[in-house]
């Protein structure tokens, strides 16, 4: 049943049949609360990257030297004319923060993407193909692991010059790694189990074993790896600008403002507090999206889900008291 | 039984030994430096993790004192000049290595040799350039021939630190250093900690301190939170933000001077009134106040501080003037344009900080400042790259020879390692002056220099920052105007 109701959600062939099931996820994300506040927050987000320059209250590149440091409006010597107060070279902490989201998702969201895709499609070759491509593809990661990734920015740096676009090429070339390995390993468990032999055996062609029967079993562990790429992408994006190999001033992104309000920290909380919440907020949202996103996708969790449903309705049926909602295990 | 024995022995010893040790640590000064030398030959690297130690170990034919004064050192008494090209250096009698070697003519021969050996390649040639060789008159007295007059060679001395000839060609001598200084080198747990003890047989007066530790702390919040600890004595490279919070703060007019070498030869800053205007444009009082909360001077439109030799009082700042910067941009024709401006982080004192803020100040008057913050290897490629010149190029210049020549050869001087200009009556005028022994011709020389530069805005002149240090509240010590820092003239408090 599990498996059938994803395979309508996501081939639903005609185009009745794929509102039915727009319709269907929407109702299934409104039943689960935390994931719909994520997939709000993450749009909230989104919205406010795009409409930074109506939302910004200043200029975020535009300094006074004089009113440098000032605590936000809140605190006794703060104003309202900067809410989360102003940074060491008097700048509006607030609109950086706003700005800042731009190209902490951007490249966030891009690495985790390049790399992700790259890094499972490897891993999906390597561990059904095996023998000799699997050793290949193994070595290859083994060698990239090795190599420092400083020095990969340094080459790539001296060739396209510090940018937004090298900071990604530099992360996506550096990430992919993790991603190949855990399919890989992932991919030499479920080659085992029945269904899989079954496919085959039935003669189904080697990419839809893979892309049909494989990969659906790898959402959750990979949205969960994504996850955490994400933040720490946001924050290596940071090490990177702040060594002068990313993003270049004026621009601004979350992490290079910690990265640069961290000498500060004893006389300006705010300097690193403020674009840190940010980027906890962030992750925090990404990460309800995803743990909503797995339940939905991992056939193995929807099966539990309608379990419990049946069983919860059955209960209700029968006049226990019941509470709302079943706690998983 | 016998066995227990030894082991309560040993117990008993090592007992001792923490007992004296905690004795030993009411003399113990414990200093934390932003980077680890990467050696400890005193001759060989331009690095200040290695300059920090090794002051304390090796010493110098002269010397000076706290508030800039040449004095003798190793040296009795101050470099004689015999003909116009060799100085003669009579040494103190019986000052011996800490290997007990002596320090003879045949030591100081082997050092200066050693250092402009080009097979030797030291990255402080720079300071010696003139130095052609060095030659034994008797055991204690040496004469130095120079490339053509050169009249701070007295000054290029208190630079040059002496090594013990037979030691130094060991290979153990890069990491266990050997001087004739008031400290001897103990242990060097690398990537920790440095170790040196007082040397009983000093020459001069005997040093208060007995023990001293470095500690190598990069970041500047962590330097500050094992200051208020109680565990480190002396920390360097204090924010200026932080001097409320520590027990002691000393500071001192630095050497350091920030500037943006402007290039003259290409690009909208060929214009000299695009150069002037970029000068007009930034608000020097704002950064010095502001970012530096009053702990930097407004450089005098010159890359000396008053105190150097070559600096000339009629020249000024360019006052912050942006409705001119405006004008004179109008007027070149220049308004909105690009202007590359080169930086790097974390090297020096806020050098992001003032790169961004400058490039604000650009942006004001109407330029369109393009910033470029590279790693720092990056950046020291561009910025002695004589090929291609930026348009502006942001960096620290330090003159620890208190002298015009060192700054002036390096960055006025068209040719010099981070020059931006083709001017060759100025190129003239610094040659002129280097080789110029009578002091009043020279010094008019460097004025005429200093002043012709300033009307040519060759530079964005910015500030001259202070040394901070943060002291722990035990601790005496009178900072120094060169940034040594010597412990024997430290002392705890009673």
């Amino acid at each position: 049943m599990g498996r059938g109701t994803y395979t309508k959600i996501m081939l639903g062939g005609h185009r009745r049949e794929r509102l039915l099931a727009l319709r269907g996820l929407a109702l299934e994300l409104w039943r689960d609360k935390t994931g719909f506040m994520g997939v709000v927050l993450t749009a909230a987000l989104v919205c406010m990257a795009l409409a930074a320059p109506w939302l910004a209250p200043h200029d975020p590149s535009a300094q006074d030297l004089r009113a440098r440091l000032k605590p936000p409006a809140w605190t006794v010597q703060g104003t309202w004319n900067h809410v989360l107060g102003s940074d060491h070279l008097g700048r509006d902490v607030l609109s950086r923060v706003i700005y800042g989201s731009r190209v902490s998702l951007l490249v966030g969201a891009a690495v985790v993407l390049l790399a992700g895709t790259f890094g499972v499609v490897m891993g999906l070759i390597a561990g059904y193909r095996g023998g000799r491509t699997d050793n290949f593809i193994m070595r290859w990661i083994d060698t990239q692991v090795a190599f420092p990734g400083l020095l990969l920015a340094l080459i790539i740096l001296a060739v396209i010059g510090p940018s937004m676009l090298t900071v990604i090429i530099v992360l996506a070339l550096n990430g992919w790694m993790v991603y190949g390995r855990m399919t890989r390993g992932a991919v030499l468990a479920v080659r085992q189990t029945a269904y899989v032999e079954a496919a085959e055996i039935v003669g189904c062609s080697g990419r839809r074993v893979i892309f049909r029967h494989i990969l659906p079993n790898l959402t959750s562990p990979l949205l969960t790896l994504g996850i955490l790429e994400f933040a720490r992408i946001v924050l290596a994006e940071a090490a990177l600008s702040f060594l002068g190999l990313g993003i270049q001033p004026p621009a601004t992104s979350w992490g290079l403002d910690v990265a640069t309000g961290k000498d500060y920290i004893f006389r300006a909380w705010w300097l690193v507090t403020m674009p840190g919440v940010a980027i906890s907020v962030t992750v925090l949202a990404v990460n309800l999206v995803a743990s909503w996103m797995r339940l939905i996708s991992d056939p193995q969790e929807r099966e539990k889900q309608f379990a419990r449903q049946v069983a919860a309705r059955k209960r209700r049926g029968r006049g226990f008291p019941v509470p709302q909602e079943v706690t998983p295990q | 039984m016998k066995k227990t024995g030894t082991i309560l022995q040993a117990v008993f010893v090592l007992a001792l030994a923490v007992v004296l040790t905690v004795a030993a640590n009411a003399q113990e000064v414990t200093i934390a430096l932003g980077s680890e030398p990467t050696t400890l030959d005193p001759q060989l690297r331009e690095d200040g993790g290695e300059r920090a130690v090794n002051d304390n170990i090796y010493e110098t034919l002269m010397a000076r004192t706290p508030d800039g004064q040449l004095i003798p050192g190793l040296a009795a008494a101050p470099p004689k000049l015999v003909d116009p090209q060799s100085w003669e250096i009579k040494l103190r009698p019986g000052i011996k290595f800490h290997d007990e070697t002596p320090l003879n003519a045949e030591a100081v021969v082997f050092s200066v040799k050693r250092i402009i050996d080009p097979q030797f390649n030291s990255e402080q040639i720079s300071f010696f350039n003139t130095i052609k060789d060095a030659r034994k008159v008797d055991d204690l007295t040496v004469q130095i021939i120079t490339d053509g007059p050169d009249p701070i060679l007295p000054s290029r001395l208190y630079w040059m630190k002496m090594v013990p000839p037979a030691y130094a060609q060991a290979p153990r001598f890069a990491e266990a250093p050997v001087g004739t200084g008031p400290y001897k080198f103990v242990q060097w747990n690398r990537g920790e900690s440095i170790l040196l003890e007082v040397n009983n047989d000093y020459w001069g007066e005997k040093p208060a301190i007995k023990t001293v530790k470095y500690r190598f702390v990069e970041e500047p919040g962590t330097r500050l939170a094992g200051l208020m600890a109680g565990e480190f004595d002396v920390i360097t490279n204090l924010l200026p933000e932080f001097t409320q919070q520590v027990p002691q703060a000393i500071h001192i007019q630095g050497l350091e001077h920030p500037i943006i070498i402007l290039n003259a030869d290409g690009g909208p800053t060929q214009d000299v009134r695009v150069r002037q205007a970029l000068n007009y444009a930034v608000d020097k009082e704002a950064l010095a106040e502001g970012l530096f909360e009053k702990y930097a001077q407004i450089a005098q439109g010159q890359l000396l501080s008053p105190s150097f030799f070559g600096f000339n009082k009629e020249v000024g700042p360019y006052p912050y003037d942006p409705e001119k910067a405006k004008t004179l941009l109008q007027e070149a024709g220049a308004a909105g344009a690009t202007v590359e401006l080169i930086g790097t982080s974390g090297r020096w004192l806020k050098d992001r900080e003032l790169v961004e803020a400058v490039a604000g100040y650009w942006e004001a008057v109407g330029i369109k400042p393009k910033v470029r913050i590279f790693e720092f290897n990056e950046y020291l490629n561009r910025l002695f790259d004589r090929k291609t010149r930026a348009d502006a190029i942001f960096v620290v210049s330090s003159n620890e020879l208190l002298d015009a020549d060192k700054s002036f050869s390096a960055y006025y001087r068209a040719g010099g390692i981070g020059s931006s200009n083709s001017d060759a009556d100025l190129a003239a005028l610094i040659d002129k002056a280097r080789s110029e022994t009578d002091v009043d011709r020279r010094a008019a020389l460097y004025h005429k220099a200093v002043k012709h530069a300033h009307e040519q805005a060759y530079f964005t002149w910015l500030l001259n920052i202070e040394d901070i240090y943060g002291v722990s509240a035990r601790l005496e010590w009178p900072a120094r105007v060169d940034a040594k820092i010597l412990v024997q003239e430290m002392r705890l408090k009673k």
